[in-house]
């Protein structure tokens, strides 16, 4: 994953890559238009693409600069609230803020600015935290950002805050990803959009993270992540590059929140816990902790896990007559536990290591591809 | 390694191919509970009543053909991330009706996918208001928190004498804040004093707010919290000899409830869809199932208590065959058409449903604990004009 952008060598790789993931998106398009909307595979793939997302924010801060921060679910849940305050219908206020008369907030935006307002608010958020947190190192800092999250969550649960963040109460009924699909005049769908466009929100945003990372700031983050003191040697700002990093990344989680709320069409502080940040570490673990590749692939992989693949083993099953033992529900939580165990500690480099999606279709030199 | 790993899974996937078919044609009905986390007990033991009566009436006639109640089960983990998915797993196995879930919060975020899908859903204990408003494809067959909370309210206030209550909530649940609400409200209505809390997601230690609620001269300690909290609050409660009784909702009807009180002598009084003793038959046959079936049994906490919500599961199931007869078909579409003019005489009482697919229900159960034998005893009827 060296600059292959500059290296003249390593262009058709690249440019592989580019068509692939290219033909990717066009087959998750033509899949839409062409399966029942009611498939499994496009929440999977819905929610993959949002996880994606905030894997690759959280790989930027963890795998890159070398900051542990335990914090995502807490900036997924800023922008998870700013993107549902700023959408939900002006005549729906009444009915979702139910204990609060309305709401506080008597405007809407327009789902791309929310989206971008939800990332905003997020990197406001991450900025301000920043500048005490991010004097802390290692466990520390893992220790503060998860202390944060938790905090958050609390403060928009209050309800005092209720007129903006309903208290308790969910937020629901904003615009969801099925409202993307192209309708006619009877309300019949036409062009299916609900799986397309969170891939292409997501796309966008990870190549803006990949064309960081190549940049001159990666670079920087990347000395950093790999000595701090020599990196400071060669005239890197920590303070500055470190409170970017946070920044930035926090800015996509909460892009990568919004679109969670868009998923699960409603949003409920409740749901954003340590155990969704846990979440993600793993999908970044999995993949490759510095391999932008890797957390996306891994993504996929663990929601279509946890979501589908592994669903059958809630229930009983019969081959032939035979009853097989110990299928029940609940059993798939503790089958999906046992492969999370055995990929940390046997597989502890995850599917990709540091390997990019280029360095597989580059000729493996002697000493491997680093 | 990865590829052994990864013909595995292949492997796995083809398991569910193998299933046996049976010679009738199949209806699915889908379960839509949690299995795991807060609410896992609760959701269990609604799912409970559901399997009790698919044991009990298996087939069912729709049109001239006999069909095969086949359940379906998909777990949204009590949690409002993980509903979606399980949502839609119901919704592409083709279940013709799905029930539930227990807990509201799971119920609203999975509806606009059963919605998308054209399937009707029955709510089962699903309290909030919110879950059947502005919608025409769920309904419900218990009664509403507004309901609930008017009817604490009022026999706080008249029966048990109470002037000042202390309303203690999860922050974060909008079960616990939206009965609360209401209980505040019909009990300030009423001439009373209400002094509310709340405590923080996972706390075990509520010495403090019952020190609090003491030092207020609080008559009743209102806590419609889920059952793990109230289990704590019983047991540290009689701990500090505490004055006044405790009251709830219907989430604190359950035996693990029952079990902490026992031995104690703190006062338990909660409102709840069904007593045991209501329907001797239904009490019967559910307990000799229990005893029969381990895994049941275990589901159940480990004893034959019958709570409200199995008996409420029962009857969803049963409002769901009654869809599917009268709508003469397994499409989800008719059954959802059919659903409005469905009535039905449950174990829980009769079952018809308003303009917003609520089943229109005037009187709860009110039980309290008998501290000595760990039971639940019936005190009153309830209603409200």
């Amino acid at each position: 994953m060296k600059e292959f952008a500059s290296d003249k060598k390593s262009r058709v790789p690249a440019f592989l890559s580019f068509v692939v993931i290219a033909l990717f998106y066009l087959a998750v398009f033509i899949a839409e238009q062409h399966l029942p909307a009611t498939s499994m595979l496009f929440t999977v793939l819905k929610k993959g693409a949002t996880y994606a997302l905030v894997a690759v924010s959280m790989n930027l801060l963890n795998g890159f600069t070398g900051i542990f921060s335990l914090g995502q679910a807490g900036f997924m849940l800023i922008g998870a609230y700013t993107y549902a305050i700023f959408t939900i219908p002006l005549e729906q206020r009444e009915s979702v803020y139910q204990y609060f008369q309305g709401g506080a907030v008597h405007f809407t935006v327009p789902v791309p600015v929310a989206l971008i307002f939800a990332g905003l608010a997020a990197a406001f958020f991450a900025f301000l935290i920043g500048l005490p947190v991010l004097r802390l190192k290692s466990d520390y800092l893992a220790i503060a950002t998860l202390g944060f999250a938790e905090i958050i969550r609390a403060i928009f649960q209050w309800n005092q805050l209720g007129p903006i963040t309903n208290g308790s109460n969910m937020l629901r009924m904003f615009p969801n990803f099925n409202d993307f699909n192209i309708r006619n005049a009877s309300g019949e769908v036409t062009v299916y959009l609900s799986t397309t466009i969170p891939f292409i929100i997501a796309g966008v945003c990870i190549a803006l993270i990949v064309l960081l990372i190549h940049s001159g700031y990666g670079r920087a983050f990347k000395a950093i992540r790999d000595d701090e003191i020599a990196a400071e040697a060669m005239g890197i700002n920590l303070a500055h590059h470190k409170q970017l990093a946070f920044s930035i990344s926090s800015f996509f989680a909460g892009v990568g929140g919004a679109m969670l709320a868009m998923y699960q069409t409603t949003v409920q502080a409740k749901s954003f816990t340590s155990a969704m940040t846990y979440e993600i570490l793993l999908i970044v673990v999995i993949g490759g902790v510095g391999s932008v590749t890797g957390s996306v692939f891994s993504s996929f992989l663990f929601v279509a896990c946890s979501e589908w693949w592994l669903r059958f083993l809630d229930e009983k099953q019969m081959i032939g007559t035979f009853e097989v033992p110990l299928l029940r529900n609940g059993f798939r939580l503790v089958i999906f536990s046992l492969i999370i165990m055995i990929v940390v500690l046997f597989f502890r480099r995850g599917i990709m290591g540091t390997k990019e999606l280029p360095d597989l279709f580059r000729r493996k030199t002697k000493e491997g591809i680093k | 390694m990865r590829k052994i790993l990864s013909a595995l899974l292949v492997l796995a996937l083809l398991v569910p191919c193998f299933a046996v078919a049976d010679d009738l044609p199949v209806v699915k009905i889908g379960v839509f509970e949690p299995a795991s986390g807060d609410s896992g007990a609760g959701g269990k033991q609604e799912t409970l009543g559901m399997q009790y009566a698919n044991q009990e009436t298996p087939t069912v006639t729709i049109g001239d053909t006999e069909y095969k109640v086949e359940l379906v089960y998909a777990d949204n983990g009590s949690s409002t991330d993980k509903a979606p998915s399980a949502a839609q797993q119901l919704v592409s196995q083709q279940v013709s009706v799905a029930l539930g879930s227990y807990g509201s919060a799971v119920s609203i975020a999975g509806s606009l996918y059963f919605k998308d899908a054209n399937i009707p859903v029955i709510g089962v204990t699903c309290t909030n208001p919110q879950v059947t408003l502005n919608n025409n494809h769920y309904f419900r067959i218990c009664f509403l928190d507004p309901f609930q909370g008017t009817v604490l309210a009022n026999y706080a206030f008249k029966e048990l004498g109470a002037r000042t209550a202390y309303c203690l909530a999860e922050l974060g649940n909008d079960y616990d804040v939206g009965l609360s609400t209401y209980f505040q409200q019909e009990f300030e209505k009423l001439g009373g004093t209400v002094i509310s809390d709340f405590f923080p997601t996972g706390n075990s230690d509520f010495t403090s707010y019952l020190t609090n609620a003491t030092m207020f001269n609080a008559d009743v300690f209102f806590c419609p919290v889920s059952i793990a909290y109230s289990t704590q609050i019983l047991q540290q409660a009689a701990a500090q000899n505490v004055t006044f009784p405790i009251l709830g909702g219907d989430t604190l009807d359950s035996n693990v409830v029952a079990n902490a009180a026992k031995g104690t002598n703190v006062k338990v009084v909660i409102t709840t869809f069904y007593q045991e003793g209501a329907n001797p038959t239904f009490d019967t046959g559910f307990k000799a199932w229990l005893n029969s079936n381990a895994e049941a049994m275990t589901n159940n906490g480990g004893n034959d208590m019958i709570s409200a919500v199995s008996a409420m599961g029962y009857d969803a199931y049963y409002t769901a065959l009654e869809a599917l007869k009268a709508a003469g078909s397994t499409d989800s579409a008719a059954v959802m058409a059919a659903l409005p003019s469905v009535t039905l005489t449950g174990v829980s009482g009769a079952i018809q449903f308003d303009e917003t697919g609520d089943a229109i229900r005037t009187s709860a159960y009110v039980k309290t604990i008998n501290t000595e034998t760990g039971d639940w005893e019936f005190v009153a009827e309830q209603t409200v004009e």
